[in-house]
């Protein structure tokens, strides 16, 4: 029997992660899921204002800063119960839409399908098709993706200034009304790259696509006219299920979603009860059941991560982030270990679509799980609805171009006390927890998407979504293993990843 | 052909994805018509990373010629000076880059991390993070204050958080071009950073006639009450649009000085701080006497379309 350790290193957006993996016989025997950069945000915005956390929290992350932003300022409302108008959730909403169609684009087209323009390919029947739509700065996707992926997010400036990194939400609203300009300059932006969409990614009409769904429709779609080839989403198709995607990265069966979208008609009410667009749940993946999500069930679990110990796990409200770095110990990151109702869960875009109740995707999923490919897919799908939500969002403001977009608050500081705010960034999950004691903040708790998906072992020894999802792999060429590539990049870890040999035969240390 | 790596350290990302929404020039030009080559860049390198580990091998050892090293994040040297809250492969970031920019021609640093420190040097500064060659308005960071690359130049500092997508996919084109790239006294491009945030802004004419607003949501000036630092900061964001089309003090979102060394103060970012009515920190070289009567001057002169915020903008 032959054993070895592979460390697979990657890079993403909110920091670099490593996979350690242990192969038997060229099967993955045990998986961590490395997060190797400590930056320490939590601590960063101790006693600070309160009001700080919209300029600050935005900087964890580049690809999904309007989504924290989002969060900090549902945090603060929660907290001190501050109303705001129908037009500050749909400029908020669309905003973040726009962010998750630019992050959906990227992650789809510079970072997944340049894999299928590897040489192990080469023999595949849509290769040089695959190549001339997927080769880095040169594919004709490849090229489009990066400048209607631009285009996007200037709907984000129109409103907030700027993308990355803006500060335009603020409590009670957000700071610029919508007017006539920006709404034709919004659409003539959704317009141009609908088109796009149209012509090179789904290769048909935006309804016309979102109306498959069954299985059958969705393939009988792609063998018409050799529609399949002649489109993005065809390519990337045929290339995963001729790769076997489709078999492989299922990780844990449990999925979570916050929901997206705050409802515009639902004003009245406070997040987290406010209805939202997209539904919040929770998939039990054993018993197929969707139910109400609370967010009391969250807890983080820090036994194998690199900050003080405590025993179990704790609620974000209770959480407490002291770095404790411990490198030859047999604790391994700086992810924590959140779980629900005490649950491996994963999250992102097949999540939502699940609990959300998406016919097709749901479909697909009962046929063969979920799987890298439909994980990869139902991103895309996204891409389609989002651009879809955009428009009624903007006919939702021309509807009421009057209306105003910000309540002032009424005291001048927000009260101490606590608040919460959780919402869907393009990676799924994404909560703020917030304490305020004497004017400042005494506790802020971040629970990104990535912490549930790359989550290590936690006190009971589970394994996290993506370590779950490599173990049992069987890897053709531990030197160049291509699959464990396309299943991490499928979870959306932001950037690319790669592997990297360290030795064979016994463990490395990789930390001094 | 002019070689180009690009490297993370302690970073969100957000100039990398700052760069893929440059679009005079953008990065395909940089690519296609300036015959940039990237080596790397870890969100859109195909190349599997051992790669880049040969990569650093050959420039180390003087196989590969690199033109232009940039540096995305900041330098985290915690814990205890090991610089391992950041490591690669086994050692530091900070060492790497410490070796890699003895061979680059040019060092860039991409954003006010790399430059000052930044967000995360922000106190308690967790992770203890400098800049490459500044801690925050301290000359000397990673490297000495007197360090020059190849090219005899100090490192460039492309301030700004995220740095502006044009000025820095500008600054390439000119240092691929050979166009000479002069900077201030803080080591950024004096072609972006010689004017105020202020110049430009549509809220102008409201700061003239000081007319202010005293909350966010507003059409007015936000220096006097609402912690803007237009008036105070260099950048381009009113001159060279964002995304080509708007800033955050045109949309109503204070200007936080994030392409100073200070970013982010540490005190209230939507406060100005004032000493009586007048903000203590005044427009860049202004004499305080001389502003407090020429601001009640010009309230006094401010037409009624102005007094009463009638201008869209």
């Amino acid at each position: 029997m032959s054993s070895r350790i592979i460390q697979i290193e990657l890079n993403r957006v909110e920091g670099d992660l490593n996979f350690q993996l242990e192969l038997e016989d060229g099967k993955v025997t045990d998986a961590r899921c490395i997060g190797t950069l400590y930056r320490g945000f939590e601590q960063i915005l101790l006693t600070r204002k309160p009001t700080d956390s919209l300029v600050i929290t935005p900087r964890i992350c580049g690809i999904c800063g309007t989504a924290q932003l989002n969060a900090a300022v549902l945090a603060l409302e929660h907290a001190g119960r501050i109303p705001v108008p129908p037009n500050a959730i749909r400029i908020r909403n669309l905003c973040l839409m726009a962010e998750t169609v630019q992050s959906d684009l990227r992650q789809s087209f510079l970072f997944f399908t340049p894999d299928f323009c590897h040489a192990k390919y080469s023999k595949m029947r849509f290769y040089e098709k695959a190549r001339d739509a997927f080769l880095p700065f040169q594919g004709s996707v490849y090229r489009g993706a990066l400048e209607y992926s631009r285009h996007i997010v200037e709907i984000i400036a129109l409103f907030g200034g700027q993308w990355p990194h803006s500060s335009y939400m603020l409590p009670g609203g957000v700071t610029t009304a919508a007017n006539s300009r920006q709404i034709i300059d919004s659409l003539s932006i959704l317009n141009k790259l609908t088109r796009w969409f149209e012509q090179n990614i789904i290769g048909t009409e935006l309804d016309d696509w979102l109306a498959l769904e069954t299985a059958d429709d969705f393939f009988t779609s792609l063998t018409a006219d050799n529609a399949g080839e002649n489109s993005a989403i065809g390519l990337f198709t045929w290339m995963s299920r001729d790769a076997g995607l489709h078999l492989l990265g299922f990780g844990t069966p449990h999925m979570l979603s916050y929901g997206a979208y705050d409802d515009p008609h639902d004003e009245a009410a406070f997040p987290p009860d406010r209805k939202r667009l997209f539904r919040a749940g929770f998939l039990n993946g054993e018993t197929g059941e969707v139910m109400a999500f609370d967010q009391t069930e969250i807890t983080e679990h820090v036994r194998y991560s690199w900050f003080q110990q405590y025993a179990g796990g704790r609620h974000p409200f209770q959480g407490q982030t002291v770095p404790d770095y411990q490198p030859h110990s047999d604790r391994y990151t700086w992810c924590k270990a959140p779980r629900y109702q005490d649950k491996v869960v994963q999250t992102g875009p097949l999540a939502d679509a699940l609990i959300g109740g998406e016919p097709l995707i749901r479909e697909l999923y009962q046929a063969e799980g979920g799987n890298a490919w439909l994980r990869q897919f139902a991103r895309l799908r996204r891409t389609a609805r989002l651009l879809k939500t955009m428009r009624e969002t903007l006919q939702g403001l021309s509807s009421d171009l009057n209306g105003p977009h910000i309540i002032p608050p009424a005291g001048k500081d927000i009260p101490d006390g606590e608040g919460l705010g959780l919402v869907t960034a393009a990676r799924g999950a994404l909560g703020h927890w917030l304490q305020i004691s004497d004017g400042a903040i005494s506790r802020y708790q971040v629970v990104t998407p990535t912490a549930w998906n790359a989550s290590p072992k936690d006190s009971k020894g589970r394994h996290g979504h993506w370590e779950s999802s490599l173990i049992g792999l069987t890897v053709d060429n531990p030197d160049d293993p291509v699959e464990i590539g396309h299943i991490i990049r499928s979870h959306d870890p932001c950037l690319v990843c790669t592997v990297h040999m360290l030795d064979t035969g016994k463990r490395i240390s990789l930390w001094p | 052909m002019t070689t180009l790596l690009w490297l993370q350290t302690g970073s969100c990302g957000g100039d990398t994805m700052a760069i893929l929404c440059a679009d005079s020039p953008s990065l395909e030009e940089l690519v296609d018509v300036y015959g940039v080559e990237i080596l790397w860049q870890p969100s859109l390198s195909a190349l599997p990373m051992n790669r880049l580990d040969e990569l650093i091998a050959a420039i180390i050892e003087d196989r590969l010629a690199l033109d232009v090293l940039c540096v995305e994040g900041s330098i985290i040297t915690g814990p205890n000076g090991s610089g391992m809250y950041d490591p690669y492969g086994g050692r530091s970031k900070m060492s790497l880059i410490m070796q890699l920019a003895e061979k680059a021609q040019y060092v860039v640093a991409m954003g006010t991390c790399a430059a000052y420190g930044g967000v995360h040097a922000a106190p308690p500064n967790p992770t203890d993070c400098l800049g490459l060659q500044f801690d925050k308005e301290l000359p000397g960071g990673l490297l000495a204050a007197e360090w020059r690359s190849r090219k005899e130049l100090p490192v460039i500092n492309i301030s700004g958080c995220p740095a502006h997508p044009n000025a820095m996919t500008k600054t390439l084109a000119m240092l691929a071009a050979g166009l000479p790239v002069e900077l201030d006294h803080l080591n950024r491009p004096k072609a972006f950073f010689n004017t105020m945030v202020h110049q430009g802004c549509t809220r102008n004419e409201y700061h003239e006639y000081d007319v202010e607003d005293n909350a966010l949501g507003g059409k007015g000036c936000m220096f006097f009450n609402l912690g803007c630092q237009g008036p105070v900061t260099v950048a381009i964001c009113n001159t060279e649009l964002w995304n080509g089309r708007s800033s955050k003090t045109r949309a109503g979102v204070p200007c936080f000085g994030c392409t100073s060394p200070s970013f982010p103060l540490d005190h209230d970012l939507f406060l100005t701080e004032k000493i009586g009515p007048i903000p203590v920190n005044l427009p860049l070289g202004v004499e305080r006497a001389n502003y407090m009567a020429y601001k009640s001057l010009a309230h006094e002169a401010a037409p009624e379309r102005v007094l009463n915020k009638m201008m869209d903008i």
